[in-house]
């Protein structure tokens, strides 16, 4: 039968496919699927998070101040 | 096959697909060598970037007043440099988005906004210094700057608009590799090699013991190797090159060799600075320094320190101007990719334009306050660093973002005691740039 293949012919293309690899560049291939961030919105965060993230605020805000009073300073 | 429309995460746009176009190896060592290639590329941008102008002036001060004795220092922020940038490949491939619209998206608008606004304001003043360091270099060539500045600003700009990401990286990646000649510099000019490896290896104090001027050098040193834009470049450059889940291996790879090559990259400009010293120089700038190497090394190896000025200059304006458009249009949802063309990107690439232009044009003002802009770059760096790294850190925890890319209770160790040796140490450096007063007999502030 003309449609049938080979046992044999199967086997060595089986095995021609086992030592050939496709390496494509990421920029080439299909994007894949990411983690949707803006579905999961904002992070859940304990109290002591929340309270180190205020503080870390405080200290910022402190600190732009100090910047730029001093900045000023130096340009007079 | 017909192509398909898809939306990009990274872009924000909808871009046509080409079908995969792969090559077929033999070999699984071939496959590897071949993925790895084709995955690398940001971790070694991301991390010789960081060797920028202000980088060759710390290392190479470094050099001049204290020889090869600080080099065991160098060689410890190798690992921290690396555990930091690993992070955000983790965070980009599993995302597929920028530093910035993580901080906005997870942790809201007031901190997306300060985390933007200050990382804007610092890469514009870094900029202004790289640009500084290029007037300075074309000066000593012999170059006239009104020239010479302009003309390295257009190219900067026609790097990016090719409408190419590939194009672009291998332009930088091969501004990289010329980084290779501070080894060829350092093996020229360097001491014996027992006493670099003794001083790489071993800990030692330079004579005179721990004085403040020394405590503020270490400082710097540690500032300039972790700087606040590296984060956002790295991640936001992964997302643009769309790295998928199965390249994270390799893509730590690339970060780890970056690291390599950036850390013995600044062990070399040390040991130039440490042979200007030698000889009697007393260091001023980079610039002078090479003017100083070249009165007893030739004039060529003058040429080849200050062209190595403008390559590191030229390396950090392109990744921190990047660093700045990519955030901006994350932020704003403006289409930012580097696969645009400018038609496509006009907010993305005018950004980048006004950025590197607007830089240049301040340098070429005669009598613009350079040493305030210096003073700006190294208070603002030192506020934003911790509390970006914070927020990487509260992100790399983050197990619904991340899920097994999430990191692991030994990652988490190490990366917090890194997070408060640099919080302490950037409390430090903004607190004595900001209120000189406070230590008194240190010198002025070091570059960041």
């Amino acid at each position: 039968m003309a449609t049938m293949a080979n046992p044999i012919d199967l086997q060595a293309e089986t095995q021609t496919r086992k030592n050939h690899f496709v390496v494509v560049h990421p920029l080439d291939d299909v994007p894949e699927t990411k983690v949707d961030t803006e579905a999961l919105g904002p992070m859940p965060m304990t109290r002591s998070v929340r309270f180190s993230l205020l503080s870390l605020r405080a200290y910022l805000i402190l600190m732009v101040l100090l910047v730029v009073y001093h900045v000023m300073m130096l340009a007079r | 096959m017909t192509n398909k429309i898809l939306t990009m995460p990274a872009s924000g746009v909808e871009t046509e697909v080409m079908p995969v176009r792969g090559r077929v190896v033999k070999s699984k060592w071939t496959r590897d060598l071949l993925t790895f290639l084709m995955v690398f590329g940001p971790g070694l941008i991301v991390m010789v970037a960081d060797n920028d102008a202000g980088a060759v002036s710390t290392y190479s001060q470094a050099g001049a007043q204290y020889g090869t004795h600080l080099l065991w220092i160098v060689l410890l922020l190798l690992p921290v440099t690396y555990f930091i940038q690993e992070m955000v490949v983790r965070l980009g491939i599993a995302t597929g988005k920028g530093h910035a619209a993580m901080i906005y998206q997870r942790f809201g608008k007031w901190w997306g906004l300060f985390s933007l606004v200050d990382l804007e304001v610092v890469n514009f003043l870094t900029l202004v210094t790289e640009f500084a360091a290029i007037h300075l270099a074309l000066n000593k060539l012999g170059v006239d700057p009104r020239y010479g500045v302009p003309l390295a600003a257009a190219c900067l700009i026609l790097m990016v608009l090719t409408g190419s990401y590939r194009r672009w990286e291998r332009t930088v990646v091969f501004l990289c590799l010329l980084d290779f000649a501070w080894f060829w510099i350092a093996f020229r000019l360097g001491p014996p090699m027992g006493q670099i490896v003794k001083h790489a290896l071993a800990p030692s104090m330079p004579a005179g013991g721990i004085t403040p001027e020394l405590m503020f050098l270490v400082i710097a040193i540690v500032g300039t190797t972790i700087a606040p834009w590296q984060l956002f470049f790295q991640q936001s450059c992964i997302a643009d090159k769309r790295l998928r889940f199965a390249d994270v291996k390799w893509a730590r790879l690339d970060t780890f060799l970056g690291a390599c090559v950036t850390i013995t990259a600044a062990v070399c400009m040390m040991i130039a600075g440490a042979a200007s010293h030698a000889h009697g120089f007393r260091f001023n700038d980079p610039a002078q320094m090479a003017t100083d190497i070249g009165t007893f090394a030739g004039p060529a190896m003058r040429n080849l320190i200050l062209l190595m000025m403008i390559n590191a200059a030229v390396l950090g304006t392109t990744a921190i101007s990047l660093s700045s458009a990519w955030a901006y249009g994350e932020v704003r949802g403006w289409p930012h990719s580097l696969q645009l063309p400018w038609r496509e990107a006009r907010g993305f690439y005018a950004l980048y334009l006004v950025c590197v232009a607007a830089a240049a044009g301040i340098v070429l003002i005669p009598r613009a306050p350079l040493q305030l802009i210096i003073l700006g770059v190294q208070v603002l760096a030192g506020v934003i660093l911790p509390s970006a790294i914070i927020f990487l850190q509260l992100l790399l925890n983050d197990k619904e973002l991340l899920g097994e890319y999430a990191n692991k209770p030994w990652n988490n160790w190490v990366n917090w005691t890194i997070v408060i040796v640099l919080f302490i140490l950037s409390l430090i450096l903004a607190a004595q740039v900001a209120a000189p007063n406070l230590f008194p007999s240190a010198v002025s502030g070091p570059t960041t």
